[in-house]
């Protein structure tokens, strides 16, 4: 991204690139915005902060590629830089101990989960947003930009700064974090047989 | 390469496990020749059939749960407004 060459664009083809690249993606962005800050007036200031960012910076985006990719970048990074420094978010988890998990031989043990289908259907409230908003920002992060917004491997790597084998790792442990709160939630909602 | 050949085989020649073969499917990552092989592997695989199920469920109910909420039109017009404003044109 930072290796694009600068763009020139007239006033007017900022524009059309503003409402015809950028502006599609609102809402997804607005979803993300509220999923790491879990208040919707933040949400929205992280919003709106993006898209002021990614006009001042159009220069650096590159007509017809990856506009949605870029701007979750530009989000989750004033997220870091100026959202997360100002609330009491617990700092990062040890990745370190994410990648041993990884390698582990932990990994090899097939984890097959007691939880069922059946118990999942009848999760019909909010039990699914609950447990995705409990997990730590990090994971929840992952889970959003692969599950929702189905980005690949290497545009997360790119949006996170990150190698491709911790996106990996970080989206494997999400996976079976979010299962453990979901069978937490079946056995709380009393099934005998989650 | 053989019909039958397995196309999760790594470039170093290692055959992934039952649970990387899952993630690939899983996180979006695995070409149609792999998804193929993976639904085959599933007929003979009881543990990945049952996690199969389970984690398409739960990424299915995520989507549905978790997205879908329109950005509030005040945002969308204040962000307008602003872009006008810096830019008098
Ligand atoms: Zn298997």
């Amino acid at each position: 991204m930072e290796e694009t060459p600068k763009q020139h664009y007239s006033e007017k083809e900022k524009n059309e690139v503003f409402h015809g690249e950028f502006l599609p993606h609102i809402s997804s962005m607005y979803n993300f915005g509220y999923r790491l800050t879990l208040d919707r007036d933040d949400a929205k200031d992280l919003v709106q902060d993006t898209y002021l960012k990614a006009y001042r910076f159009i220069a650096s985006f590159q007509k017809g590629t990856n506009a949605k990719a870029w701007l979750f970048r530009i989000l989750k990074n004033s997220f870091i830089n100026d959202y997360r420094k100002k609330t009491k978010e617990p700092s990062k988890v040890d990745y370190q101990e994410v990648e041993t998990y990884y390698n582990s031989e932990e990994f090899d043990r097939q984890i097959t989960p007691d939880l069922r289908v059946e118990s999942l259907k009848d999760m019909i409230g909010d039990e699914i947003s609950n447990a995705l908003n409990s997990l730590d920002v990090d994971f929840r992060t992952v889970i959003i930009l692969c599950d929702l917004e189905g980005f690949k491997y290497e545009e997360m790597a790119k949006i996170l700064d990150i190698p491709i084998g911790t996106v990996r790792s970080r989206l494997h442990r999400a996976r079976n974090l979010l299962k453990e709160k979901l069978t937490h939630y079946a056995k709380s909602m009393g099934y005998k047989n989650v | 390469m053989t019909p039958s050949s397995n196309p999760f085989i790594l470039a170093d020649g290692r055959k992934p496990n039952c649970m990387e073969m899952l993630q690939l499917i899983l996180d979006g990552e695995a070409s149609a020749k792999q998804q193929d092989y993976f639904k085959s592997h599933m007929d003979t695989c009881m543990p990945c059939f049952k996690s199969f199920h389970l984690d398409m469920s739960i990424k299915e109910l995520v989507k549905t749960r978790c997205c879908g909420d329109q950005a509030p039109q005040s945002l969308v017009d204040q962000i307008k407004m602003q872009i006008s404003q810096n830019n008098p044109s």
